[in-house]
């Protein structure tokens, strides 16, 4: 080895007389700067959503009226709830990001929250009880698609309902009323949505909320993003200047980091709703049944209690049930 | 003695003015010529020294390389695309348990981060500085494999509080992880593999050059021992017979030693790195199909696209029902028995690890979300874990045996060429000097 290192420096001296090169030229680090990663999916709109055609439906919140609800073992026959027992199984499109409404809890595993307790009632009003309840998550894009390929039974997921959805789905009565709100940075100085002209604003793809912010007349940039905490993160992470959606999944990320608030008044109503495939007007029946009884019997409010007390105050009366027939 | 012979070239030419008529007036006596021979032969046995050793010393330098760069950089840009991917893997599982992140998890991604830098680390320093320019794998993997474990310990941290937005830290993490720096490592493993089979190349070409200047030598040498003769009626010249000799010797020694690197080189090639890739391939397949398994449980029920890219792999892995895929291209091309046993124990645990994964679907697919999280990341020894590390295991210690295959033909073949170049020195010295020694007897007698 040390033979041929020799031998290679006696080579090396007669090539540099040879061919005249020199010593290579020390190379200066070159300037970069930090490249900041995204959330998979997160893009910055230039353009506005895709404005659906303008619809007149009426009240949109106004559901069918609910009949007597069945006993589990009592379900009639050919019915949608009937083919769903006769399954084992009711499979509910939840969110896992929301917290408080839809959330993996990191000490359990388990996915729980308002929304989650909601898919149980209806779980044990068709099995009498709920371990038939089989929880599917989706992001706010899948929702409608997962309702269409029939990959769920139905979908509770902060959902509001809103004419143009209802062409594609149906709704049961208002669960839960919202309202769009912003989250901030506490020293950010921000107000509300009108004071976000020329920011980025972030909200999750298919969301009404990211409409209503391309629509705002301040002019924000809306930035999509798959899931409600990827907002967080990018705030977090100075990669937008404010979350903008319904307040109480501001109020839901607010809990998760103390320097942030929720600011301005609501701006747009976001009444939620559980949608069902197309054209099952039994179970549309059926649920507006089941909420209806938990108006009445407490369960409602005791469940807002238990899930967003500490973030948004006592429970309020629940949202009164409209029905068109 | 014969007596001098007028030259017979030139006589046309008008005797040029300076320099040039100097040698001009040299040329038309023997003496003359003989000088100007003595200078010939010592210029071309110079020349074809230097160059015949040049040659050698690039095949040299080609299988140095192998041993000390491009060999260890392939199986460093290995090593680093697999402890990225584990650590990816073994984060991710870790928020699927729930609760208290397992110790074992924790010091196994630890483990995996270390390893991915000090690997990287040899990758690194093995580059000029103008290699790394933005945007090449091992600058991108160097920037970001910092903020990768950046977005690890918030994710941490916010989970170990019960906040949600650690898991949307540990997918953002994810995301970074499989859509830029796994590119980078398999770029760079591309890369580093492709460097070994150029320094292959280099180092078991044919001898083209050293054969022909070990031609021009011996021809040059012929041809003056011709004119020799000529003018001084001598058949021999101890001196140039010397320098024919040593030629001689140069030209069977470099061919005999390169015809050796080129067959150790092929070895190499052939029951080597070829092998290695293979064997790597398919360890990297079994790694994207873990992530893919433990992915498509996290995003629960979003997570179709994995279970896509899981059958996918497996498909490449296995092959139709066990028939064609990379593990039985790596079990038919094993170098030893022994290697073979490694690969068909990876084979088999890979065929169970398939019967769990279909349990662990049809799990999920039932809702039964806890027995699936239980049957793909649970200590069971029958489980998907357990499984996954047999595949891993096996396929790690093939590849080491099949690397160091790969080293000991590449040192053999180091050793046959060990000593060439100072010999092929030595040897046009002796040649130069023999020139000169066996001309300058010649001259002596015009004196």
């Amino acid at each position: 080895m040390n033979r041929r290192r020799w031998a290679a420096a006696l080579l090396g001296v007669v090539l540099l007389v040879l061919t005249g090169c020199g010593a290579a030229e020390p190379v200066p680090p070159s300037e970069v700067s930090a490249e900041v990663p995204l959330p998979a999916g997160a893009v910055e709109l230039t353009e506005p959503p895709e404005a659906p055609p303008a619809q007149d439906c009426g009240d949109p919140t106004a559901s069918l009226r609910p009949g007597p609800l069945p006993a589990p073992t009592a379900l009639p026959a050919g019915s949608t709830m009937a083919r769903i027992r006769a399954d084992g199984k009711l499979i509910v499109g939840v969110d896992q990001n929301t917290y408080r409404f839809g959330f993996r809890n990191p000490f359990s595993g388990e996915i729980e929250g308002f929304d989650i307790d909601m898919a149980k009632a209806v779980a044990r009003a068709i099995f009498g009880t709920d371990k038939a309840l089989q929880l599917r998550i989706v992001t706010s894009q899948q929702r409608i698609p997962a309702l269409k390929e029939g990959t769920v039974h139905m979908v509770i997921r902060t959902m509001s309902i809103n004419c143009e959805r209802l062409a594609d789905v149906e709704f049961s009565s208002v669960y839960y009323q919202a309202g769009q709100r912003v989250l901030v940075k506490k020293d950010s100085g921000i107000t509300g949505i009108e004071a976000l002209r020329d920011k980025r604003v972030c909200a999750t793809d298919g969301s009404t909320s990211l409409r209503n912010i391309a629509d705002a007349d301040s002019g924000p940039v809306p930035v999509q993003v798959s899931d409600w905490t990827d907002c967080l993160v990018m705030l977090q992470q100075n990669q937008v200047d404010a979350v903008s959606t319904d307040d109480v999944i501001l109020a839901g990320l607010s809990a998760q980091d103390p320097f942030t608030e929720v600011v301005g008044k609501p701006f747009y109503n976001e009444p939620y709703g559980m949608a069902m495939p197309k054209g099952q007007t039994d179970f549309v029946r059926f649920v507006n049944g089941v909420i209806q009884r938990m108006r009445t019997d407490g369960t409602w409010v005791a469940n807002y209690n238990r899930w967003l007390a500490d973030l948004l105050g006592r429970a309020p009366a629940p949202p009164v049930a409209k029905y068109r027939d | 003695m014969s007596a001098p012979t007028v030259t017979r070239q030139e006589e046309r030419d008008p005797p040029g003015p300076g320099r040039f008529a100097e040698l001009n007036e040299l040329a038309r006596t023997t003496p003359g010529v003989l000088t100007m021979l003595t200078a010939a032969l010592v210029v071309v046995g110079v020349l074809v020294g230097v160059f015949t050793a040049i040659s050698v010393q690039s095949r040299a330098t080609a299988l140095d390389d192998l041993t000390t760069r491009s060999g260890p950089l392939s199986v460093a840009a290995q090593e680093i695309y697999r402890s990225l991917s584990d650590a990816d893997a073994t984060a991710t599982s870790a928020f699927l348990a729930g609760g208290q992140e397992p110790a074992e998890q924790r010091a196994r991604y630890q483990d995996d981060i270390a390893q991915a830098e000090s690997a990287l680390a040899v990758a690194v320093a093995a580059r000029e500085p103008a290699d790394l320019t933005a945007g090449s794998p091992l600058a991108t993997l160097s920037a970001k494999l910092s903020v990768y474990t950046g977005l690890v310990e918030t994710a941490r941290a916010n989970n170990t509080q019960g906040l949600p937005v650690g898991a949307a830290y540990q997918r953002e993490a994810s995301n970074l992880m499989r859509t830029e720096l796994l590119p980078a490592a398999s770029e760079l493993y591309d890369t580093e593999t492709a460097q070994v089979s150029a320094d292959q190349d280099r180092a078991a070409g044919f001898p083209f050059v050293e054969v022909l200047l070990g031609l021009v030598a011996l021809g040059v040498l012929v041809a003056a021992q011709v004119y020799l003769r000529r003018v001084s009626n001598r058949v021999f010249n101890v001196g140039l017979m010397v320098a024919t000799g040593a030629a001689l010797v140069s030209l069977v020694w470099v061919l005999v030693a390169t015809l050796g690197v080129m067959a150790n080189v092929d070895q190499s090639r052939e029951s080597g790195s070829e092998d290695v890739d293979q064997l790597a391939q398919a360890r990297i397949a079994t790694l994207a199909a873990r992530a893919d398994e433990t992915l498509t449980l996290v995003a629960r029920g979003s997570g179709a696209a994995f279970e896509e890219d899981y059958v996918k792999v497996a498909e490449r892995l296995g092959g139709d029902s066990g028939q064609g895929g990379l593990l039985d291209a790596a079990r038919s091309g094993a170098i030893s028995g022994e290697v073979s046993a490694h690969v068909e124990a990876a084979q088999r645990a890979w065929q169970d690890w398939q019967v769990v994964h279909g349990e662990i679907r049809a799990a999920d697919g039932n809702g039964d979300y806890t027995g699936a999280v239980e049957l793909a990341i649970g200590d069971a020894e029958d489980g998907a874990a357990a499984r996954f590390d047999e595949v891993d295991a096996g396929l790690r210690e093939a590849i080491g045996l099949t690397t160091f295959r790969f080293t000991d033909e590449v040192s053999q073949a180091s050793n046959a060429v060990t000593g060439t170049v100072i010999g092929v020195i030595l040897l046009a010295a002796l040649m130069a000097a023999g020139s000169v020694a066996g001309i300058w007897q010649r001259l002596k007698e015009y004196r």
